[in-house]
């Protein structure tokens, strides 16, 4: 079952001698239980691709299925309901509200949404993501790494069936990463999930079942990782 | 409220600043409703003790009792029920012997009518130039027995007993017989005057349907106090004020909590990205507002009772709990009014923009 389907969406940006191609007409499906690579230069179109993908903005043209779901028929304040149900959010600019304790920020989430992680689950996400000792703490005496653990933790505990993360291991060392990895990995995996992550880091590819690259708003899907960088470094 | 309340113990400083603005302004409040409520009190407190419903006096006093005349005859032409005559007079009293001087309204009634005030130490007036004083008169060293000369009139008057909350326009009444009255107004001799009064007091609720003579004139007690020189001026001055800080109180605060939500714009965005609504971080921002107005309205009624305690009774104020409770109540609305500042900037959010699309 194909959990985000992408038919022909294009975004456009102003017009004129300043438009700009952002995406160009793209086809994209991610199936249960596939982790999805994009990776491409910056100001290749990966972020617009993710804000599209996650429902965050409408393509020009085309049509954006979430779960079966048509995203670019739907107001913002649907759209905000669907991604609050069934789209997590891994951010490059971490996604914590600095006011709020490691153990707030999910509370919070409790607040606006039911049907997240029942205390069992979430003890053992913590520990999976080795960041139970860090409830009590504020966003600002977290280290990078320790961060982007709790914003991991924080997209999957809405139990979303799609899980997009910009640079999700940005800012943690190898081991980190490759243990973030096989979480998100294991995640898809068991729990009938998609996840399209956008990075610059191959590293990660080969532990992902499929691999994009864009380059100038063009998707297309390559085989391997190592492809990928080739295909990268030729182009730019 | 769970946003509003994590972010302000996360902040403390930050909130605690604004909550202390806040109790500033809401002290003030406290303090000028006190303040008009007091100096409201100082000009009506001894018509209020009638518990009157209208006053007749003449046309041409302009509503001013002290100025008004008018004949016994006709004041018994009035055909209300329940009507009492009242003559009065504002002139200095003298403590004999002693520098201690004060301006008093000499108010001369009829002993038996509803004007005639509960005495609350001593005893009431019986024969002519004994009265019965407003109890403020005993903070300047007056006593029962004291005798008091008054100006302009070669009249002795002596203090027999004192009654509560009697003052007429900021100046203590001393309550006596009518003919005392036209004594010092005239002087003894004049027998051809001994008629006049100055006006006659109506308790009767159906007072408008009456017909008075074409010289007198009927007026509803309410106006007749705002009538008295400075009351209605002093009133307007005082509540302008009073509502001009609401606004202040608004405009205030809903610049606060727009810096702060301009400075959460990210934070916002972000929150939205991941679907949160802008009506949960709308009302989030409402709550805070509410949380802050209301610390600072507590604290602002602290300050303003412990104050209230140690007031020299020379200052005009006075708190009246339920007006407070009113005032409080409307400071909370218009500060959470200000709050609706922020509100078209947290719908105009992109989370696009934030997450950098």
């Amino acid at each position: 079952m194909s959990i985000l389907k992408i038919q022909n969406a294009s975004k456009i940006y102003g017009s004129g001698h300043t438009q700009v191609n952002a995406l160009k007409p793209t086809h994209f499906t991610a199936e249960t239980g596939e982790l999805i690579a994009v990776i491409g230069p910056s100001g290749s179109g990966k972020s617009t691709f993710l804000t599209i993908a996650g429902g965050l903005q409408k393509p020009t043209e085309g049509s954006v299925l979430i779960n079966g779901q048509d995203v670019t028929e739907l107001s913002e304040k649907k759209r905000s309901m669907i991604r609050l149900s069934e789209v997590g959010f891994i951010l490059q600019a971490s996604n914590l509200i600095p006011y709020l304790t490691v153990d707030n920020q999910f509370r919070l989430l409790d607040k606006v949404k039911k049907g997240n992680m029942n205390p069992n689950e979430k003890d053992k996400l913590f520990n999976q993501l080795g960041i139970e000792d860090l409830i009590k703490k504020y966003p600002a005496d977290l280290s990078g790494g320790e961060k982007q653990r709790v914003a991991i933790a924080k997209a999957l505990y809405t139990k979303p069936s799609l899980l997009l993360a910009d640079e999700p291991t940005a800012s943690l060392d190898s081991n980190r990463a490759f243990e973030v990895i096989s979480i998100l990995s294991l995640e898809v995996k068991e729990k009938n999930k998609a996840a399209i992550m956008v990075t610059h880091d191959n590293r990660l590819t080969k532990y992902c079942d499929k691999v994009f690259v864009i380059i100038d708003g063009q998707l297309s899907q390559i085989s391997d990782g190592d492809q990928a960088y080739a295909h990268l470094n030729s182009s730019d | 409220m769970f946003l509003a309340w994590n972010e302000m113990k996360s902040a403390k400083l930050r909130f605690l600043l604004i909550i202390g603005v806040l109790t500033l302004m809401s002290y003030l409040v406290f303090l000028l409703s006190g303040l008009a409520n007091g100096l409201a009190e100082l000009n009506r407190e001894a018509v209020d003790q009638w518990r009157a419903d209208a006053i007749v006096l003449s046309d041409e006093s302009n509503i001013n009792l002290p100025q008004s005349s008018m004949t016994i005859q006709a004041a018994q032409n009035i055909s209300a029920k329940n009507k009492a005559q009242i003559a009065q007079v504002l002139l200095v009293a003298r403590k004999r012997g002693t520098k201690i001087k004060e301006s008093v309204a000499i108010t001369g009634i009829q002993k038996d009518q509803f004007l005639m005030p509960k005495v609350s130490e001593g005893r009431a007036f019986n024969r002519i130039n004994e009265v019965v004083a407003d109890d403020s008169l005993k903070a300047d060293g007056l006593k029962i027995g004291d005798k008091l000369n008054i100006s302009s009139s070669d009249q002795k008057l002596i203090i027999v007993g004192f009654t509560k909350k009697a003052k007429f326009n900021a100046a203590p009444v001393l309550y006596t017989t009518l003919s005392t009255v036209q004594n010092i107004k005239y002087g003894n001799g004049n027998i051809s005057r001994k008629g006049l009064i100055n006006g006659v007091v109506l308790r009767d609720p159906n007072f408008a349907n009456l017909k008075v003579a074409s010289k007198l004139k009927l007026t509803p007690i309410e106006s007749f106090i705002e009538n008295m020189p400075g009351y209605t001026p002093q009133k307007i001055s005082l509540d302008f004020m009073i509502y001009f800080l609401f606004v202040i109180v608004s405009v205030t605060i809903g610049i606060f909590l727009y810096v702060l939500t301009i400075q959460k714009v990210s934070i916002f965005g972000v929150m939205k990205a991941q679907g949160i609504s802008s009506g949960f971080l709308i009302r989030s921002v409402i709550a805070q507002t509410f949380l802050l107005a209301l610390f600072g309205v507590f604290v602002g009624f602290v300050l303003t009772t412990i104050t209230g305690l140690f007031l020299p009774a020379a200052v005009p104020i006075q708190l009246n709990i339920p007006v407070l409770a009113v005032y409080g109540m409307i400071f909370i609305f218009v500060a959470t009014l200000g709050s609706l500042f922020s509100v078209q900037t947290i719908v105009k959010i992109d989370p696009v923009k934030t997450i950098g699309g």
